[in-house]
């Protein structure tokens, strides 16, 4: 027995009132750590960006297509190492209509080279590159879809009427956290020669593999200005700062979870600070029979703050414990597969869990320092006198 | 019983103030225990006893006069010098005997030892010594709530002893406990004063127990008569 385990031991001294703290807490910190990650998840396509990897789109809108005799001569820009194409194809699964995915019309030669983090056997690839409705598809879309390689996909298109069908040739995993796992890609060739002549030869936008990363502002700028004198002007940029360009349509949404996480842990101090009050008041006695004994009023600090230590990480442990499981198998699973655009990879960073356990024992500390102060303030009689 | 007092109280005045208002509870008392001794204070509620005992373990200090106790002059100490004092020469034996509810007995007892240089191993061998001297080395694991109220009472004892102070003070250690075990505590009170040669200090207002006391004095308005 010391000062530090006689602290500990008070913790479950009142058991309800414990576990329902625990338990609030807990629900705090599962609540603190779910939006810390939508943050970090939100921004882990701009930290995990290719940064030799260069985006050109129209000037004016993403939604405005580039003719696709650019993609040549973007491929002779020098410092650039390969280039590919790509149309938003926007179709839907017409057996669950409301479940999006990204799909997208791609050049089936070069694409893959330049994705390369998309990972296929390269048999299946082959077999996709030979076959006009050839389609690939990540692991999270087919598990959501059902399909398996050789089964046959129809999907319904919005921007492009009509049914479309696919023989799935393969299924894509990834080797970095950004690459959403929920897209098909197919041939832009079968969506090309669909089109009526009037609007054939049009891509959504181009990106190019670059040499040296660090000259990635200056290609995009060499590419813009090669278009500068045509009808259609162009605007690169690297694909980190393409991805920051997108975030940054959501700061003030991201600005709203950061304030909704500084509430949380304001309620988080507040049930915290009522429990420690209230057992300091129980056992203001107590503190005043052990300094009878000679203990000292730092010895009473001692004891409140170790008590809120103690409380601090036993919430802190039940909190995480509860948020892998809601995060990492309910909620992030969920959001994965459905929102895999934004959240292609929803799972608590160490960092999370780090700050969430360290905030638990930190509020703790925080909200047991004025009760610790006055019982330490107490004159021995007064301690004594409050139950004798 | 030797003749030189242990605890020496001059000219003391203890006056407590509650806003402008001020409290005078002691007015010029003078007292002296002998060493040895076994004294029973008696009076009725706000005579000034309990306030006379608190001065003597030095919980507190009188507004005026000298407060000798052991050779030290506690008037004149600061809180960690009178913190260190208590926990070197008092033993504390109050009437709702302040056990710690989630420490077994032993640990109870080891409690005042935490703040010695002692190590683990003597400090519980000795907490089941001072558990002896009480008899109740048979239920030095229980806890607090397995006991009778006799028991608890003797655990506290045993607290008090722990560290071999010279004085103990006993604010009513009978007041909570029935006619048989309240025999039992003050039959233990008188072993310890004869036997191990504690000096014991006891407020009471129990005639029975102030019986088992060497000396009773009357305390009545701060004053003894």
């Amino acid at each position: 027995m010391n000062v530090v385990s006689l602290a500990a031991r008070n913790v479950l001294r009142n058991r309800t009132r414990t576990i329902l703290t625990v338990l609030g807490v807990a629900v705090a910190i599962v609540a603190f750590v779910l939006l810390r990650t939508v943050v970090t998840a939100w921004n882990v396509a701009v930290d995990y960006a290719a940064k030799d990897r260069v985006a050109t789109r129209h000037k004016v809108s993403f939604v405005m297509t580039l003719p696709k005799r650019y993609i040549d001569t973007i491929r002779g820009v020098r410092g650039v190492r390969a280039a590919t194409w790509a149309n938003w194809f926007g179709a839907r699964d017409p057996r669950n209509p409301d479940s999006f995915f990204a799909n997208f019309a791609v050049d089936h030669r070069s694409y893959l080279d330049v994705f390369d983090e998309m990972q296929v056997p390269p048999a299946d690839v082959a077999a996709w590159k030979a076959d006009r409705r050839g389609a690939i598809v990540g692991d999270v879309l087919a598990r959501s879809l059902g399909v398996r390689k050789g089964d046959r996909l129809t999907l319904e298109g919005t921007i492009f009427p009509g049914n479309w069908e696919f023989n799935i040739r393969g299924i894509y995993t990834a080797t970095r956290r950004s690459v959403d796992r929920s897209q098909l890609i197919f041939h832009w060739d079968y969506l090309n020669e669909s089109l009526p002549e009037s609007r054939r030869d049009q891509i959504g936008w181009t990106v190019a593999r670059i040499d040296d990363p660090s000259r990635a502002a200056e290609i995009s700028r060499a590419i813009d200005r090669t278009f500068d004198s045509q009808d259609v002007q162009t605007l690169s940029m690297s694909e980190r700062q393409l991805n920051n360009s997108f975030m940054a349509m959501f700061d003030t949404l991201l600005d709203a979870l950061d304030i909704i996480s500084i509430i949380i842990l304001a309620i988080l101090l507040l049930l915290l600070g009522n429990t420690i009050a209230m057992g300091v008041r129980e056992r203001t006695n107590e503190y005043g029979v052990l300094r009878a004994l000679g203990f000292l009023p730092r010895h009473v600090v001692t004891f409140i703050v170790g008590e809120a230590v103690v409380l601090g990480l036993i919430a802190g442990v039940a909190g995480i414990g509860l948020s892998y499981p809601v995060v990492e198998y309910g909620l992030g699973r969920f959001l994965e597969e459905n929102m895999g655009g934004f959240f292609p990879y929803f799972r608590i960073e160490p960092t999370t869990t780090v700050a969430a356990m360290g905030l638990a024992v930190f509020l703790g500390v925080v909200a047991s320092l004025v009760p610790a102060f006055r019982a330490s303030r107490l004159t021995v009689t007064d301690a004594l006198r409050r139950l004798d | 019983m030797s003749a030189e007092p242990i605890v020496k109280l001059s000219a003391v005045n203890k006056t407590y103030f509650r806003g402008s208002e001020s409290i005078p509870v002691l007015d010029g008392l003078d007292f002296e225990v002998p060493d040895g001794a076994f004294q029973a204070l008696m009076g009725p509620s706000g005579s000034g006893k309990s306030t006379l005992l608190h001065l003597i373990a030095g919980l507190d200090r009188p507004t005026k006069g000298s407060v000798q106790v052991a050779g030290k002059e506690l008037s004149k100490m600061s809180d960690a010098e009178l913190a260190a004092f208590r926990a070197n020469h008092i033993g504390f034996i109050f009437q709702s005997y302040n056990l710690l509810p989630v420490l077994t007995a032993q640990e109870n007892v080891e409690l005042p030892l935490l703040l010695t240089k002692l190590g683990r191993g003597e400090r519980k061998t000795r907490a089941q010594t001072a558990l002896r001297v009480v008899g109740l080395e048979e239920r030095m694991g229980h806890y607090p709530r397995q006991l009778s109220g006799g028991q608890e009472q003797r655990v506290a004892i045993a607290r008090a002893i722990v560290n071999d102070p010279q004085i103990l003070v006993a604010d009513e250690p009978t007041g909570d406990l029935d006619r048989k075990s309240a025999d039992d505590v003050l039959e233990l009170l008188g072993r310890l004063n004869t036997e191990l040669k504690k000096t014991i200090v006891m407020v009471t207002h129990d005639p029975a127990a102030a019986e088992r006391a060497t000396v009773t004095r009357h305390l009545n308005k701060g004053a003894l008569q």
